[in-house]
């Protein structure tokens, strides 16, 4: 894999941005209104890191319009728990909104114009019917090809199938969905805390053929925030990157690698100056089970061609050569939409600070990756210890 | 008989849409207009068990490369029997591809799977047999 080169001496001029302190709600079908998801996550992260009040405010959430009602969300939710007076910006980009936020919280502290900033993501959508919800994220696909019904799943068929016919089994595909449950089973803030087994995954009903339920992550509420700050603290953001790609599937030119994921990677290595070997653990977007196989190539944390048979021998697994998702991931801690990108980045802080009993990983890089929409606008991010 | 579809091309990087795009998604110029012809390969497919609002389950979803270039999405009536790499002929109706040969009977099955206003639907079925129809005097013609 090659790197970026560094934007002349642009990322020399910038500060360096650290994270002071961290918190998530549990993840599930949840009953609060969203607005108090946030505040509990962003008071939590507040609380942890030690501070009162930040000099700016980045919200994420992917649609509230449509699954609450509500508008002008920034304000509503910045009002909602107790900060009226701090600038506030709300970031949005499909799935992987939690993620954008926190590049531009990073970017407020980098250019000087922020010295403390809070990041917090949440969506609420349990109280819809499926069929309306996965209407509704389907909004995130092309319009015209949104006409044939197509929807995430479908799109991710779609890839699987492609995939499959590369030489991926069934298997190395249903391993992802067992080892991520098994780790959820170990986070008591996850969706699902229960282990699962191959025979379930491949005995579970068809979605879109060849992708099963157990393949796919779950309708989810939740949130979760992070307290960005100039001052150092034991973990630093030592790279973040985005990758783009066209919106409709048939401009796209590979089915089995997202081309934003690899973009991703590829800027986000370049800032942090090293490559994937140094990265100890990671937190993937497995929205379905696939995904997290091809993205652990597109980001080069495994060669082309071998991350499922690495799945298949435990190399992923807790206690493997390379722990992928020890939350759980996207299927068993759940996919609150807009929180999931932060939700990443607060297992990978805990991870940093040794602050996860029974599925602590011996860490001092971490790095999440967050996919918005079908793949058009990925984040990859790197933290450190130091 | 394979009929041609209307798309657009890229001058600078010969990306060819359908159906015809106004801008290139990768470069900011203006497509030109061209034709491709409606058969090609799959290149991957579905069938959505748990459609969105407003379809019906079974909901047969195909990505096929055409022949001159273009890739796009399309519904069929059935994918059983279908593999990556099989050949199949595209038919649009009004601006949506429907991929394989399929006789009157089914094709108004599986035009009426995709919902919509009944309306819609019974167009859908009408041009279709009319475009056969049509199809069938030039060729007695010719």
């Amino acid at each position: 894999m090659t790197f970026g080169d560094p934007p002349g001496n642009l990322w020399a001029a910038m500060r360096d941005v650290w994270i002071a302190g961290a918190d998530m709600t549990r993840v599930g079908r949840l009953q609060d209104p969203l607005q108090d998801l946030m505040a509990v996550a962003t008071h939590g992260a507040l609380q942890s890191a030690d501070r009162e009040l930040p000099d700016s405010i980045v919200v994420a959430t992917m649609n509230p319009e449509e699954f609450l009602g509500d508008g002008n969300f920034a304000s509503n939710v910045a009002t909602h728990m107790g900060f009226a007076n701090v600038p506030v910006v709300r970031v949005e980009t499909a799935t992987s909104s939690g993620a954008a936020a926190f590049y531009a919280g990073f970017a407020q502290i980098a250019s000087g114009l922020a010295d403390t900033v809070v990041v917090v993501g949440g969506e609420k959508m349990t109280h819809l019917p499926t069929p309306k919800v996965s209407e509704l994220i389907g909004r995130s696909l092309d319009p015209y090809e949104r006409s044939y019904g197509t929807t995430m799943p479908a799109f991710a068929a779609l890839v699987t199938r492609a995939l499959m016919a590369r030489g991926v089994t069934e298997r190395e595909i249903a391993q992802v969905a067992v080892k991520n449950h098994a780790n959820g089973a170990r986070n008591p803030l996850a969706h699902f805390r229960e282990e699962i087994t191959p025979e379930m995954v491949l005995g579970s009903r068809m979605v879109a053929d060849p992708l099963r339920l157990f393949h796919c992550c779950p309708i989810s509420d939740g949130a979760a925030a992070i307290v960005l700050t100039a001052e150092r603290t034991t973990v630093r953001v030592a790279g973040v990157g985005q990758g783009t790609d066209a919106l409709a599937l048939r401009h796209r030119e590979s089915l089995t690698s997202f081309r934003a994921t690899q973009a991703a990677a590829s800027a986000a290595f370049a800032m942090a100056g090293f490559g994937p070997e140094r990265v100890d653990v990671a937190e993937i977007h497995d929205a379905f089970a696939p995904f997290e196989l091809i993205s652990l190539e597109d980001i080069g944390l495994f060669p082309p061609g071998k991350a499922g048979s690495a799945t298949l021998d435990g190399e992923t697994a807790l206690g493997g050569r390379l722990p992928i998702n020890p939350s759980g991931g996207l299927k068993a801690r759940g996919h609150p939409l807009a929180a999931t990108g932060l939700a990443q980045m607060v297992e990978c802080f805990w991870q940093l600070t040794g602050s996860v009993p029974r599925r602590q990983v011996q860490c001092s890089v971490a790095l999440a990756q967050s996919i918005g929409g079908p793949g058009t606008n990925n984040w990859v991010t790197i933290l450190e210890s130091r | 008989m394979i009929e041609h579809l209307a798309a657009s091309r890229c001058p600078q990087c010969r990306l060819v849409a359908a159906p015809p795009s106004r801008w290139c998604p990768r470069h900011p110029v203006e497509m030109t207009p061209t034709s491709v012809m409606g058969g090609g390969e799959v290149v991957s497919f579905t069938t959505l068990l748990s459609p969105p609002e407003g379809f019906r389950s079974p909901l047969h979803i195909a990505l096929v490369d055409l022949v001159g270039g273009a890739r796009l999405v399309c519904h069929g009536d059935k994918t059983q029997g279908l593999k990556i790499g099989s050949w199949v002929a595209i038919e649009a109706v009004g601006n949506i591809y429907y991929f394989s040969h399929l006789g009157a009977l089914d094709r108004a099955r599986l035009f009426w799977r995709r919902a919509g206003r009944a309306g819609e639907r019974m167009s859908a079925i009408a041009q279709s047999l009319a475009k056969r129809a049509w199809k069938g005097r030039l060729r007695g013609e010719s």
